[in-house]
């Protein structure tokens, strides 16, 4: 077992895991985190994605040993003042999801790229999201509502 | 779909993990990015006696450019490469070829050496060092050695890196001007591995094409160069007929493996069209950058 | 952003109740359940299609540090009762019934059968553990397809059927079929396959059982569709009474028909929580989940088409062989409706129709998302070819032979009528939205320079309910209960045994039951997912929208009366003078008079009102379905293909629909749309692929794939004006209309694309390699 300590959500956490623990799995039965969903265990459907140093990533593909001095971001993280974040609240509007288990990828993954691509078009916000799988809603809502958030925070 | 029992070691430095390289030789795995190592885990494909993280190595993520060579430490995410001028102006092949693998969250986390040292022949970076006849320095605690790309790539996942080695550097030529690149690929989905993909340059001078790069990814067990089209390209000017041509020449010897995806005909007719696009590409690139 | 204001909420695209929950990420899926004790299943599953099993050792596994049991098949047959897969039972299906164990015993019939259970102290230990338990096969030729296993020569799968036929061969007729072929000017062939591809929610099957011994009763954290046939079926398989068996659910990834009743891997759980007297998790993961959780479709056709050459479509007759795979399910019962729905809301004057259910050594035949789908898409893809041969605009053509709407209805001709049908509306709004002679120009000018664009339109018709059946006095789909309560607090409170998976019924039930009793929407709650407070209940077959909304309006009316009964005494008026708006009753004409209906309801607690008088603000509703009605609808797409790689890309897709009155259009928008995706992941990626030997290809996600952002184009949704059939209930399903149509839109997009090189298109699935195929053989002939 390897001790470890990472801020999560700006909260320090410590834990005792075995190495090969993965950081997915770390956040959901060590922390009860359980915002964060596994949906393939090999990195492809993006339902696990958290922000990890400011960086989306996949945690499936990490172990939770590697993020040991990180800052790590999960669902759990977004709220604003206990109410949902503009991201959170353009979806509500805009009725992107619908089972709701991919939603924790797609919140997380399209932060991170607003944050980093605050002027994005729909083509880049269909790509940027393409890691992502979602069997429910053919994705448009879910773009109308990465959209809608983008434009809100452009008119401030 | 849990990884095995592991051990796991993060060395402070290149030397312990040489060590512990050294020691274990193919009974260790070495933990780069990621991205390739931990599905495999995942699927109980691969089940490692020690795990060796590198990713602690700082001193593998440097940027250097000298001499006519971009040289590019292994632990280099793919998304700084990605994000960086430095590449975009001198490697503009490997530039073109970065966005198209995975998607942003596996950049995040892959790194340059982690990929090449995978070589998964229809990933898109193994074209790209092929093509461009990049080297690949190893260490071991015998010293280091340079593998030029031609070498390098030794089987289906498999490179000439010895168990004691480790990929510290790859060192790409920097593009001469007049040089217009292109990545194709055809795949899927966007973001999946190419069923097909394509790594094209172009130098051109007055109007001539001075050197010409072309390089298969997902056509067999190793990414493939296309020698005798690049001969037939060098001393002509760009035209439709010379690209049509170079597309039979590229991939007559072609005999791509099938999987679920597509068969080895399809490869083949989509490794044709892949030149004929690309070299256009590249070509339309170069007279852009020039 | 201001909240919607809606003079009514139904109508209306009510913001999501669920979605604070989800977004935040505190819903409560099932793998988020910890119970104190809890242990991890894994299971051990065979890499073989076809095998004796010799032996089983699970000692080694026992021994491994962290494991807590493991389970041999015949373990876990001698800790349960024996008898049939639950489901199958309860549904009634034909055929003959194959032994049904919770493992494999004497032996393996699909790459993924389970063989042994491993149950440890977390996830990572029981998979360590089942690396440890060594299986001893003798390898049986594969019966890896439908032709061999209809071959008697193929190697019975079950001993105790001896053959592999899991629906005898039946044929019926509807009309005069030889009389309508001979008369025909034409008749055409073709054979037709659809491919197999699958459900794959986002979540995994799974659950968590616990036992607890000195009650003698075991609770079932479960994602499914049903929480009743849950209870049932681990109350059969257990040997316990009904009383003793308790299911609860909570958020659910998704399903389109995989998770109905529980699995054989949940029921080895529950049995294993039962021996170990703790609680035992057990999620599905990916590799599970695409390997063994159930497939659908694969079903060939052989097509006769009785056609006039003026464009008259006479008569069908189709044979279709389904392959069913392993465990016979539901290929079993799909035949009935296919024949059922194959005239569609076509004029056609006769349908021979004949079907054989074979099994294959390949993952079994799973409810997905319009199980009998593939009837429309052989339909509407013999309309195209039609329309090719004979050079009439398909579009033309349906209209040509839909059914016009008529008082009293046609029917189809395997006889229910087509009430309230707007197949012909639909047709004509979508040539309306897409300008076809446009499109037609643009297509000609892309062609020139070898760019090749493709449009494409099918129809559909689905029973959602469907209309009321002239001969019985039952509705359309059984009837639908609810318990409806109005608590102290002012809260009606709806107790409904849908167990929504994605529909959103805590929301558009709400709307309903605000509405129709008079309090705000967020003075509605909607209870889900518990067998001990709401009635017997099933999502799926599209139901909800009519029986569900249906039993919350009649049942939202119900308490409203017995409310304003019991508040009559309390406000000395008459039931008849009072009314409900905004959560308070009140005299009419004397707005002072308001009362919450929060006070009414402590009123009525408070006990101090005689026997009688009804004070208990409680009703059990019940509702049939009413008039029923039709959903349907036409969809376009336009293609643009690559015909030098095969890629497609779906450039525009128009979605004509009629679900009746829409109780709040986002919602039934995001049904359509996720529909569409599937139907198009269908024809261009998903496909659930074996090899010649039953080995299955398609284990991860990067071998079966789903469509992602960049593949769904928006799908512009358009919706018509219903025809209403039935005084209040109007709403229709709406689920399974988008998987059900788009891949037959989509296909005949693709061949029109294709149409300079006279390529004709006879199979569903098309991936890129597929579509140079098929350029190639029509380029040669």
């Amino acid at each position: 077992m390897v001790d470890i300590t990472l801020t999560v959500n700006g909260v320090t956490r410590t834990g005792s895991v075995e190495a090969r623990k993965t950081l997915a799995d770390f956040l959901r039965d060590d922390l009860d985190l359980t915002g964060t969903h596994v949906g393939c265990e090999h990195g492809v459907c993006g339902a696990c994605t958290v922000i990890v140093d400011d960086r989306e990533v996949r945690s499936c593909l990490m172990l939770a040993v590697q993020a040991a001095g990180s800052q790590v971001t999960t669902i759990e993280g977004l709220a604003h003042d206990g109410g949902l974040g503009p991201l959170q609240q353009a979806m509500w509007d805009s009725h992107s999801f619908q089972c709701g288990f991919c939603t924790p990828g797609f919140v997380m993954q399209a932060t991170a790229f607003l944050a980093a691509h605050p002027e994005a078009d729909e083509q880049q916000i269909r790509e940027a999201l393409s890691g992502n799988i979602c069997r429910c809603t053919g994705y448009q809502s879910i773009i109308d509502g990465v959209l809608l958030a983008a434009q809100r925070t452009r008119q401030g | 779909m849990k990884l095995p029992y592991l051990e796991y070691a993060a060395p402070a430095d290149v030397t312990e993990a040489l060590g512990l390289l050294g020691e274990l030789q193919d009974e260790a795995s070495v933990l780069a990015g990621g991205q390739s190592l931990i599905p495999l885990l995942a699927l109980r494909l691969a089940r490692p006696a020690l795990l060796i993280d590198i990713n602690g190595l700082r001193e593998l993520s440097r940027l250097s450019l000298t001499d006519g060579w971009l040289a590019i430490g292994a632990m280099t995410r793919e998304y700084v490469a990605e994000e960086s001028l430095a590449v975009a102006e001198s490697v503009p092949l490997l530039a073109a070829a970065l966005p198209l693998i995975g998607h942003e969250a596996i950049r995040s986390r892959g790194t340059i050496g982690g990929s090449l040292a995978h070589a998964d022949p229809a990933a898109e970076l193994p074209a790209v060092a092929l093509a461009l006849d990049a080297e690949f320095v190893v260490r071991s605690r015998d010293g280091d050695r340079i593998i030029p790309a031609v070498e390098w790539f030794d089987g289906y996942l498999a490179t000439s890196r010895r168990p004691d080695e480790l990929l510290v550097e790859v060192r790409f030529p920097t593009a001469r001007p007049g040089t217009g690149v292109a990545f194709l690929e055809v795949a899927r989905r966007h973001g999946d591995f190419a069923i097909v993909g394509l790594a094209a340059s172009l130098t051109l001078t007055g109007g001539q094409i001075t050197d010409a790069r072309l390089a298969f990814a997902g056509v067999s067990d190793i990414p493939v160069r296309a020698a005798e089209a690049e001969n037939l390209l060098v001393g002509e000017r760009p035209s439709r007929n010379l690209f049509e041509e170079a597309a039979v020449r590229a991939t007559a010897r072609l005999n791509p493996p099938a999987d679920l995806h597509g068969s080895a005909e399809y490869r083949k007719k989509v490794a044709a069209t892949l030149v004929r696009r690309g070299l256009q590409a590249a070509a339309d690139n170069a007279d852009e950058r020039s | 952003m201001p909240e919607i204001v809606a003079e009514r909420y139904t109508g209306a695209s009510i913001k999501r109740s669920e979605d604070p929950r989800i977004l935040t990420g505190t819903g409560r899926y099932v793998d988020d359940i910890k119970l104190p004790g809890m242990l991890h299943a894994a299971f051990v599953r065979s890499p073989l299609a076809h095998a004796r099993v010799l032996s089983v050792d699970v000692s080694a596994a026992r021994a491994l540090p962290g494991v807590v049991a493991a389970y041999t098949g015949a373990d876990l047959e001698a800790m349960t009762v024996p008898g049939p897969d639950v489901l199958m039972a309860l549904m009634g299906a034909p055929g003959p019934s194959p032994e049904f164990t919770l493992l494999a015993t004497d032996k393996v019939r699909f790459v993924g059968d389970p063989v042994a259970m491993v149950v440890a102290a977390d996830r990572y230990f029981a998979e360590d553990g089942c690396d440890l338990v060594e299986v001893e096969y003798d390898d049986l030729p594969p019966v890896a397809n439908a032709a061999f296993a209809l071959d008697p020569s193929s190697p019975p799968l079950f001993a105790n059927l001896g053959d592999n036929i899991a629906r005898p061969h039946s044929r019926s007729e509807f009309g005069d079929v030889p009389a309508t072929f001979a008369q025909a000017d034409r008749v055409m062939e073709f054979h037709i396959d659809v491919h197999r591809h699958q459900n794959v929610p986002m979540e995994g099957r799974g659950c968590v059982a616990s036992y607890d011994s000195d009650l003698g009763v075991m609770t079932v954290y479960a994602a499914t569709q049903s929480v009743h046939v849950s209870k049932i079926a681990v109350a059969m398989r257990l040997g316990m009474e009904h009383d003793q068996v308790r299911v609860l659910a909570g958020d659910i990834g998704g399903s389109f028909g995989l998770k109905i009743g529980a699995s054989r891997e949940e029921l080895a759980a529950a049995a294993a929580s039962r021996a170990l007297g703790r609680p035992v998790k057990w999620v599905e993961d990916r590799g599970e989940n695409l390997t063994a959780s159930g497939q659908a479709r694969e079903e060939s056709f052989d097509v006769r088409a009785a056609v006039s050459n003026d464009g008259d479509l006479l008569g069908l007759d189709v044979k279709v062989v389904i392959d069913t795979g392993a465990y016979p399910g539901m290929g079993t019962m799909v035949p009935g409706i296919m024949q059922e729905m194959l005239p569609g809301p076509y004029k056609l004057a006769a349908l021979g129709f004949e079907s054989t259910a074979a099994i294959t050594n390949k993952a079994s035949y799973v409810a997905y998302r319009g199980p009998w789908a593939s009837e429309t898409f052989v339909r509407e893809r013999v309309i195209d070819l039609m329309a090719k041969d004979l050079g009439i605009d398909p579009v033309e053509l349906r209209l040509r032979n839909a059914a016009e709407r008529t008082d009293p209805p046609a029917s189809m001709i395997t006889g229910r009528p087509l009430v309230g049908v707007t197949t012909r509306e639909s047709l004509e709004r979508v040539a309306q939205l897409v300008d076809i002679p446009a499109f037609r120009r643009r297509q000609a000018e892309g062609r020139e320079q070898g760019r090749y664009l493709g449009i494409g339109v099918a129809t559909f018709i689905e029973a959602a309910p469907g209309p009321r059946s002239p001969e019985g006095p039952s509705g359309p789909m059984g009837t639908e209960s609810m318990r409806l309560r109005l608590e102290e607090d002012g809260m009606v409170v709806l107790f409904t045994g849908q167990m929504p998976h994605g529909q959103s019924h805590q929301t558009t039930l709400a709307q309903i039951a605000a509405d129709e009793f008079g309090v705000p929407f967020e003075q509605v709650r909607v209870v889900v997912g518990d067998t001990a407070v709401v009635p017997f209940g099933l999502t799926g077959g599209s139901r909800s929208a009519t029986m569900t909304g249906g039993v919350a309006l009649h049942g939202a009316r119900q308490l409203k009366v017995k409310v304003l009964d019991f508040a009559s005494q309390l406000m000395e008026a008459s039931a008849m003078d009072l009314q409900i708006t905004d959560g308070n009753v009140w005299v009419r004409g004397d707005p002072a008079s308001a009362i919450p209906v929060s006070e009414i309801a402590q009123q009525a607690a408070s006990g101090q009102f005689g026997a009688d008088v009804d004070a208990n603000l409680e009703v059990q509703a019940s509702f049939d379905g009413g008039e029923g009605g039709w959903s349907g609808g036409t969809h376009c797409a336009i293609v643009d293909v690559d015909i030098e790689t095969g890629l497609v890309k779906v450039e525009r897709y128009v979605a004509v629909e009629d679900c009746g009155a829409l109780i709040n259009p986002a919602v039934v928008e995001g049904q359509i749309r996720g529909g569409v995706a599937q139907g198009i992941g269908a024809v261009l990626l998903e496909r659930s692929a074996y090899d010649q030997d039953g080995n299955y290809q398609s284990a991860t996600f990067m071998d079966y794939l789903l469509p992602t952002a960049s593949d769904i184009p928006r799908i512009e949704v358009d919706h018509l004006q219903t025809v209403p059939l039935d005084a209040d209930v109007n709403f229709r399903g709406v689920g399974e209309g988008g998987m059900i149509v788009a891949p037959p839109t989509l296909v005949n997009a693709i061949e029109d694309a294709l149409a300079p090189f006279g390529v004709r298109i006879r199979e569903q699935h098309l991936p890129p390699a597929r579509i140079l195929e098929l350029i190639d053989a029509a380029n040669a002939t």
